[in-house]
């Protein structure tokens, strides 16, 4: 799947793809809607640039990295609608970020850890994916390590 | 739960963990992970925060996923493309009248114009004026028929082709002989269509070769190709859709080629680039 012919159907490696984008769009957005939402408009996206993508390196690597400017401009566009934000809505997100450890983790930190530990990519590819220099995405992922760790013992703790 | 950042330790490990550091400084890691306690710690935690990490995104995955998305996403139109197809044998003299040949020109369509009227006032008894005024969109025009002949054929799953796929020798020379357009027979399998025979009909009384080719992937579509040796309504290139049938031509000095096929086929132009350097 990472090395598509150019007649490929983009269609069908973004389906099997799917799992991963929606656990890659987690670490990014706010909730887990936010995460499906932004998932589809990559998808969307990907299929009308799909002509831009020549079948070189992994096409994950160019969905995760459309992925997280596409978050980045969905955020700031809402920064600017902030003022219709409901208390109600900014609630429901916080219970939702309690429940799951990603979500709780401070922001980049998720994201740092999935690509470099679990996608397996390594600190120039990620960091470029993520838009960050090398050295802080050196940081983010060691950060992670070590707030994974304790949300172990915590988890640990609270069962014991 | 604040954050500290990293210690320089802890960074060093991290990168050591990954592969990412010089050999002088693997070594010097690997020296102080025997030496130090301290090191060893940090490494246990860091490798309890990577086991605890990896656990935890791999049960992301077993979340299935809503089949609405799938769908969505399997349904998505393919972006139409661009396609550069053969253009028609064009005039190497370009018209470009001066100033004084244009007023020339108008001067004598002005004299023919006064005269033809003349004519027609002088004998009331000519030609019917609303006759020679009658809509020409009354005649079907050729790609109409291209369309109605399509239409046809592909809902006959078991008479789609006079000769099939195995007469190729005798598709050749009969489309050939009655078409006056030497051709040959596309193998389109890298865009999934297999040859599925060929018939000849005709279209506003040309002669009208047609190749057909079925889907391979279960879908089952029928894509034709056809060509014909004058090109009686088309002078360029025209993609279309007609009658929930899509179709793109192209013409070259010695025929004209008309791909037709559903109109849900989003790689219709893409199968009529290949075919037109195949053909």
């Amino acid at each position: 799947m990472s090395q598509p012919t150019a007649i490929s159907d983009i269609r069908r490696d973004l389906v099997a793809l799917l799992p991963r984008l929606r656990r890659f769009a987690l670490t990014l957005a706010a909730s887990a809607p936010e995460a499906d939402d932004l998932v589809r408009e990559v998808c969307n996206r990907a299929i009308q640039k799909s002509h831009h993508w020549k079948g070189e390196g992994r096409i994950e690597s160019w969905l995760f990295s459309m992925m997280r400017s596409t978050c980045a401009d969905a955020r700031k566009k809402r920064k600017s609608e902030a003022a219709i934000d409901t208390a109600r809505g900014t609630a429901s997100i916080e219970a939702e970020k309690q429940s799951n450890p990603i979500l709780s983790m401070p922001e980049g930190l998720a994201s740092a850890f999935l690509l470099g530990e679990v996608e397996g990519f390594n600190y120039k590819e990620a960091s470029a994916i993520l838009g960050i220099p090398r050295d802080l995405f050196a940081s983010r992922l060691c950060a992670a390590r070590l707030r994974l760790a304790a949300l172990g013992v915590e988890t640990a703790e609270r069962r014991a | 739960m604040p954050v500290s950042p990293p210690s320089f330790l802890q960074l060093r490990l991290s990168a050591h963990n990954d592969g990412e550091t010089g050999e002088q400084e693997r070594h010097d890691i690997d020296a102080l992970l025997v030496n130090d306690p301290q090191a060893r710690a940090q490494q246990d935690s860091l490798k309890r925060g990577t086991e605890a990490g990896r656990r935890f995104f791999e049960d992301l995955l077993k979340e299935p996923v809503p089949l609405e998305m799938v769908r969505t996403i399997k349904n998505a139109p393919l972006p139409r493309r661009a396609v550069r197809l053969p253009n028609g044998p064009r005039s190497p003299v370009a018209f470009r009248p001066s100033g004084p040949q244009a007023l020339a020109g108008c001067l004598l369509f002005l004299a023919l114009g006064g005269g033809i009227g003349y004519m027609f006032g002088a004998n009331p008894a000519g030609p019917d004026i609303s006759a020679l005024a009658a809509p020409a969109s009354d005649e079907r025009d050729w790609l109409d028929d291209v369309v109605a002949t399509y239409r046809l054929y592909e809902r006959q799953p078991k008479h789609l082709a006079e000769i099939g796929p195995d007469g190729k020798a005798d598709i050749l020379e009969w489309l050939t002989t009655n078409t006056g357009v030497g051709f040959r027979i596309p193998d389109l399998s890298e865009s999934g269509l297999t040859f599925a025979g060929a018939r000849l009909v005709a279209a506003k009384g040309h002669p009208l070769g047609v190749l057909f080719y079925k889907r391979s992937d279960g879908d089952g579509d029928v894509v034709a190709i056809t060509f014909a040796k004058s090109s009686p309504d088309l002078g360029k290139s025209i993609e279309d859709i007609r009658s929930d049938t899509a179709l793109v031509s192209w013409n070259t000095a010695l025929a004209t080629y008309v791909v037709v096929g559903p109109s849900s086929a989003a790689d219709l132009d893409d199968i009529a680039a290949k075919a037109a350097g195949l053909i």
